[in-house]
């Protein structure tokens, strides 16, 4: 690649921008302004690119409608009741509140779509309840928090995942199927880890809730427990499209809070509404700027400069795939989810397509990638995240949430080698890929 | 000296007939321009290149006639259903007077020069029910995906059914669930898509001669000179023929290759749909903008 | 600063967010308005689908303008993070520097665009595009005003503010 042409230099611009501490998505649109002006193409194209990508792609009003949705759950009482019905459940257990932080995880998964929001909306009090008494270390209960956040957008619905099916065309429904079982596979990693660390290290056991005290508990938790249903049911049998799936699931967070729980009031919507407001901008601007950039990229014609290198080198389809996991699984390392789906994924896809690779299989490995990105040191959300609510050093996170990072990448290694596990699902019910 | 450069956008994708089409284009072309194809919108967005040509960030492209009808409501009768019979009529047109009076709207009001129709399939009703269809009124009630629009809301409307707006790429899934009853598509498209796998039917109304245009910039087409411009609308009418005899021959393979695999495929009461839709868009507001006694003209071709 | 014009800022800066709350809040009805008018009543409405995409449009692009704080813009802050207060004020003065430059720069070539855009309609509400694309030029001016506004800051006051993760909103 020529180092002084428009585009190598609008690439080192957007870099050093990013290095120098400008928000991402105005890093993305001032370099690639700079393209233009090099190039000496129309600078408008940057205002064309990013209005008309906006407004052309209808999928993408899940992802604020799928925000909105987490953000009136955690308002009313449904956290507090479902970590109720958790430790009913699993509490009996050898380690049982740590077993409690993954049960709760995977239902919180069925409902919400992002990570950040989960550990955001119960980090705190899954902290407070883990280490009170001294029960586990602050770092523990910590890492356990963020690595099990990691699984919420892997089982439906998913915000990375609408991300994913705007840059690959993919159907969101069958991904959204596809997600199930390597979420859940992930989940039993976990649990596995932490029934090993629990015999090793003695984890305390729960005071066991009486069974006849079960139905009661389940019964206050069931509303919510039936969220993943109303969602995925509204979707598989054509009564809303995944986009209005979003919609669905924020009114019935909603309504749940306000008639069954009685514990919102108009200033607590407000806020949620316009916390929602705030994440949507920001993240929008990461999506305006990739759709600007998106422009050059496609220009320069680099989606098939590397599918032509990477054709050249023969790869198998498995060998490609190793290679997008490490290439990823570095990249999560220092970069941010978000930006990677937008900027990275789309110059794969071409190369993916030609080496016959299923869409929603890929889509699923990628997404697993990039939700480990956010738990791998230095660059990871969801550990500075949790840094913040348990007041304990990075470092400290980062040894407790090895081993789960290890169990979870062996999860990967075998959704990225058995599809089966991504595909059974999406086939079963009418996937034809 | 340096040949000028030809970007060229288009919605298709790379493996499309009409990918094929510009292929041979370019070919024909490549002593007087370096033809640079970007295929699967992914320059510019489906409806935003007519804009691109209008403001010089394309030298060509393939437009949607519906597209030019934003800007020209003239333009809105070549959108209308049953107005050209098939493609041979559609291939009349464009070479008539009446073809020349639109041609000349675009490059007088838009800057943009009209090669020719680039043929991609009529349009036919495919159904999930297995109800028998007719006339327009056995289309009463029946949930009909349309593309997003007044327009093409209103051409569900004009063939009797229920039109529903929803993105192409839901609409494997809606007729799966049974959100939507049916689609309207090409058939070529009815095969991307896999649509025959989940509807019973389909009734070859050919409501609608699909078509987009083959489009160069003005500014281009003057500065190339009487000589070069003769070999380029050559070079385009080759390859529009081509693609549009390729298009009409898979249509016939694919009515078989549908029956063989278990759909009921059969013609309506064509004169009955023809009658109800052009009396449906002649009391419409579209009319109004259409050229005095163009209708009638465009019968008798 | 003035405090009667810090109360003005203050009161401009929340009627800004209720505008942003407002329609996020007129997306979620417009998706519900829908999801009942096709579903319960068999009635498809197109006109919703238009206005949630125009409603995103602004709600982005304003809520960038004028309501998202710095510590919570989605950034890369590896280094900036743990800078030292002297260093990060230069990082972020060369930073916006360069944004306010290019920004400045494509301003006409972007207003052409969007005022070029009177050519069309959208298809239900029959919104001319100039109106609808014009919060791009808002989005440009406010942008362009706020960071020559935080380098005068960073230059003679408090140095720039460290990214805040758990007010990021990356969605994932
Ligand atoms: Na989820
Ligand atoms: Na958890």
């Amino acid at each position: 690649m020529n180092l002084a042409s428009p585009f190598s230099i609008s690439l080192v611009a957007i870099t050093a921008l990013a290095f120098l501490g400008l928000p991402i998505g105005h890093s993305m649109i001032a370099g690639s302004i700079l393209y233009l002006l090099l190039a000496g193409l129309d600078m408008g194209t940057a205002a064309e690119q990013l209005l008309n990508g906006m407004y052309n792609n209808y999928i993408i009003l899940a992802v604020p409608l799928f925000i909105l949705a987490a953000e009136l759950m955690n308002i009313g009482s449904m956290t507090e009741r479902l970590l109720r019905f958790c430790d009913a459940v699993v509490g009996r257990f050898r380690g049982g509140l740590a077993h409690v932080n993954i049960v709760q995880s995977i239902i919180f998964a069925g409902m919400s779509g992002s990570a950040i929001a989960d550990a955001a909306g119960t980090g705190k009090m899954m902290q407070m309840m883990m280490t009170k008494d001294g029960k586990y270390t602050p770092s523990y209960a910590a890492a356990l928090t963020a690595a099990t956040a990691v699984i919420g957008p892997i089982i439906p619905p998913s915000i990375p995942m609408v991300i994913y099916a705007l840059v690959s065309d993919a159907s969101i429904g069958y991904l959204f199927l596809g997600g199930v079982i390597p979420g859940l596979l992930m989940a039993a990693s976990q649990m596995a880890i932490v029934a090993y660390q629990a015999r090793r290290n003695n984890f305390p056991v729960e005071a066991p809730t009486p069974l006849r005290k079960l139905p009661g508990i389940t019964w206050r938790a069931f509303p919510s427990l039936m969220m993943p249903v109303v969602l995925l049911g509204g979707i598989y049998t054509g009564v809303t499209t995944p986009t209005e799936a979003a919609a669905v699931a924020a009114a019935y967070a909603l309504v749940i809070s306000v008639v069954l729980y009685r514990s919102v009031s108009f200033a607590d919507f407000y806020r949620s509404v316009l916390a929602s407001a705030r994440t949507t901008a920001s993240i929008g601007m990461l999506i305006a700027g990739a759709l600007v950039f998106n422009y050059v990229v496609t220009v320069e014609n680099i989606p098939e400069s590397i599918k032509a290198v990477l054709t050249s080198w023969d790869l198998s389809p498995g060998g490609f795939l190793v290679l997008v996991n490490i290439l990823l699984l570095l990249l999560g390392c220092v970069l941010e989810g978000t930006t990677i789906l937008l900027v990275v994924i789309p110059v794969l896809i071409p190369t993916a397509h030609a080496l016959g690779i299923d869409m929603v299989h890929f889509g699923v490995m990628v997404v697993v990638n990039i939700m480990l990105g956010l738990v791998t040191p230095p660059y990871g959300l969801l550990l500075f995240i949790m840094t913040r609510i348990a007041e304990v050093p990075l470092k400290d996170i980062v040894r407790d949430v090895l081993p789960f990072l290890w169990a979870m990448i062996a999860s990967l290694a075998l959704i990225t080698f058995f599809p089966e596990l991504v595909l059974w699902l999406p086939r079963l019910l009418g996937y034809q890929g | 000296q340096d040949k000028p450069k030809l970007r060229f956008s288009a919605v298709f994708s790379e493996q499309d007939i009409r990918a094929e089409m510009m292929k041979m284009f370019a070919a024909a072309i490549k002593d007087d321009f370096v033809f640079e194809g970007y295929y699967g919108g992914n320059l510019f967005k489906q409806g935003t290149e007519l804009v691109a040509l209008q403001r010089g960030n394309l030298e060509m492209g393939n437009i949607a006639p519906q597209d030019i009808s934003k800007q020209i409501p003239e333009w809105s009768i070549v959108t209308a259903a049953y107005l050209f019979r098939d493609a041979a009529h559609l291939k009349t047109f464009f070479a008539s007077d009446l073809g020349a009076q639109m041609k000349k709207m675009t490059e007088d009001q838009l800057g943009v020069r009209v090669l020719g129709p680039t043929y991609f399939g009529a349009r036919q009703i495919g159904l999930k029910p297995d109800k028998k269809i007719t006339t327009p009124a056995d289309m009463a009630g029946i949930k009909l995906r349309m593309p997003g629009g007044d327009a093409w809301q209103f051409l569900g409307t004009a063939l009797g059914a229920n039109p529903v707006a929803m993105a192409y790429a839901e609409v494997y899934t809606g007729l799966q669930t049974g959100a939507i009853d049916g689609q309207d598509n090409p058939l070529p498209n009815v095969e991307n898509m896999k649509f025959y796998e989940v509807m019973s039917q389909i009734v070859l109304t050919s409501h609608l001669v699909g078509f987009d245009l083959l489009t160069v910039s003005k500014k281009v087409w003057d500065d190339m000179g009487a000589e070069k411009q003769a070999k380029f609308q050559a070079a385009a009418d080759a390859a529009v023929e081509f693609s549009t005899q390729k298009h009409l021959a898979r249509e016939k393979e694919l009515v078989e290759l549908f029956k063989s695999k278990g759909l009921k495929l059969y013609e309506p009461d064509i004169a009955a749909f023809r009658k109800y839709a052009q009396e449906k868009y002649l009391s419409s507001d579209f009319a109004k903008d259409w050229p005095a006694g163009m209708v009638d003209k465009i019968n008798g071709l | 600063m003035n405090p009667s014009l810090q109360n003005l800022g203050r009161w401009l800066y929340r009627r800004a967010e209720n505008v942003l709350a407002a329609m996020l809040a007129a997306m979620f009805a417009a998706f519900l308005l829908q999801i009942v008018f096709r579903y319960l009543l068999n009635l498809p409405i197109g006109w919703t689908n238009e206005i949630s995409v125009i409603l995103w449009i602004w709600l982005v692009l304003w809520g960038a303008a004028f309501v998202v704080r710095e510590e919570e813009e989605i950034r890369f802050d590896l280094f900036y993070a743990s800078a030292p207060p002297r260093l990060r004020r230069i990082m972020f003065l060369i930073a916006t520097a360069s944004l306010i430059v290019l920004y400045a720069i494509s301003f006409p070539a972007v207003l052409d665009f969007v005022t070029f855009m009177k050519v069309e309609k959208t298809a239900y509400l029959k919104i001319r595009f100039d109106w609808l694309f014009s919060i791009y030029i808002i989005f440009v001016v406010a942008v362009i005003v706020r960071y020559l506004w935080l380098s005068w800051q960073a230059l003679f006051g408090k140095a720039p503010k460290a990214f805040d993760p758990t007010k990021a909103g990356s969605g994932v």
